[in-house]
């Protein structure tokens, strides 16, 4: 690999989007290259610093209320959508079809798995969009868990992990597949993770599912049930998750 | 009516969850509160229009609705920004060759880095924006920003080396006054 060849492809090695391939070739020509082993080392470097620094604009309340009050009166039907209205029926009942068939095969299992993903990410959902995150807030596991302890009938494992760079923000109390359960809501960076706890006996395997572009984890660890809901990338939640499952087991 | 709120219930829950996403880029593209907030409002407008056009994930999908209005935005508002547009009119310096400092700390000064970001050119700016900030792939930038994956991958390469000979150069700058 020449060195023009090694630096047209340093920044997409940095951002894991090289094939295997020609991550090897690179990685062997970084070991023998401590020149361009550095500057590969000062493109982390200032990739990190814009991902901690550059600024995250919040989206001022007013535009979302605007927003979702000027949503109905946008004009219902455009043109094409005009055409393809008589489509419709026909396109409906040809989905039923499908469905149904799919349902007789097996091929689609709307189990209880599905539907509790979908309970806690309608809850994510409304809770980041309604802005009515917690009802504690507050960054002291001390102070979270005696909270939520008082009001549900478990005691959900608050654990504390700013020093791994998700920072506790508070909870909720919420209703989730047909009982009340802890929502511990969490940040890393602007992405707010929420953690959905409840007591039960589930010993099926740790499971990774994506809705809507959120990802979702799921795993049991001390008797208790973990959904974690975020927008944040699959890599860093299940970092996430796996040091919620290590503290939670303490 | 039924389909109605049905079909506003379906986009409150795929799309608006990414209203601050959408704010984010807008407002890191027109670089100010007002028209990021105007430009979004139109653009989410046009993405209920459209909404059956959605397959796949909604956030970057938004976000190419955003991206086109913010481009449209500046081309009638801010010409002379996007004059000379060319990918290939910057040519950095090479990755490999440090400066006296190196640049090797992490910690830059927060200011002083968003003031860099916000004065790369805009084709830069997104591309960095969408990828440090919104975490997206390089194919999902593709596709909103419009370029092959070829041009996404060298305008984040130049993007960074801009950025780092800017903040080399104030960072210059402040240490040539202190020994004043």
């Amino acid at each position: 690999m020449t060195r023009d060849e090694a630096n047209g492809l340093l920044d997409a090695y940095v951002d894991g989007e090289l094939d295997a391939a020609k991550g090897l070739e690179l990685e062997r020509y970084l070991e023998s290259n401590p020149v361009a082993r550095a500057a590969c080392e000062r493109l982390r470097n200032l990739s990190a610093a814009i991902r901690d620094q550059a600024a995250y604009h919040e989206a001022p309340a007013e535009l979302a209320a605007r927003l979702r009050a000027s949503v109905p009166v946008a004009p219902e039907t455009t043109l094409v959508a005009a055409r393809r209205r008589w489509l419709m029926p026909a396109v409906a009942l040809a989905a039923v079809a499908i469905v149904a068939c799919a349902v007789a095969i097996g091929l689609l299992r709307p189990d209880g798995e599905e539907r509790l993903a979908q309970e806690v990410l309608a809850s994510h959902v409304r809770a980041t969009l309604g802005n009515r995150l917690f009802d504690v807030a507050s960054s002291d596991q001390h102070t979270v868990k005696p909270w939520m302890s008082s009001r549900l009938r478990f005691s959900p494992p608050v654990t504390d992990l700013s020093a791994d760079g998700f920072e506790l923000r508070g909870g909720r109390l919420d209703y989730v597949g047909g009982q009340n359960v802890a929502a511990l809501v969490y940040q890393r960076r602007q992405h707010v993770i929420d953690a959905f706890v409840w007591p039960s006996q589930d010993e099926r395997a740790a499971q990774a599912l994506s809705r809507d572009g959120f990802n979702i984890e799921r795993f049991a660890r001390g008797g208790m049930t973990f959904w974690l809901v975020s927008d944040l990338n699959r890599k860093e939640l299940e970092d996430f998750a796996r040091l919620l499952a290590e503290r939670s087991a303490l | 009516m039924g389909a109605v709120s049905e079909r506003k219930h379906r986009f409150e829950q795929r799309v608006l969850p990414h209203l601050g996403a959408a704010y984010n880029l807008a407002r890191w593209l027109t670089r100010n509160d007002h028209d990021a907030q105007d430009v979004v409002q139109e653009a989410v407008l046009r993405a209920y229009r459209f909404f059956e056009g959605l397959r796949g994930e909604p956030r970057p999908w938004l976000l190419a609705i955003v991206r086109n209005s913010c481009w449209t935005w500046l081309q009638v508002n801010r010409p002379a920004e996007l004059a000379g547009f060319d990918d290939h009119a910057l040519e950095p310096r090479a990755a490999e060759e440090p400066g006296p400092e190196a640049l090797a700390m992490r910690q830059f000064d927060r200011r002083l880095l968003n003031e860099a970001l916000a004065a790369l050119p805009a084709q830069f700016r997104e591309a960095l924006i969408l990828r440090e900030l919104e975490d997206l792939s390089y194919k999902d930038i593709s596709r909103i920003t419009d370029a092959p994956l070829g041009t996404v991958m060298s305008r984040l390469a130049r993007g960074r080396r801009l950025l780092a000979e800017s903040l080399r150069a104030v960072s210059n700058a402040s240490a040539a006054r202190v020994h004043k």
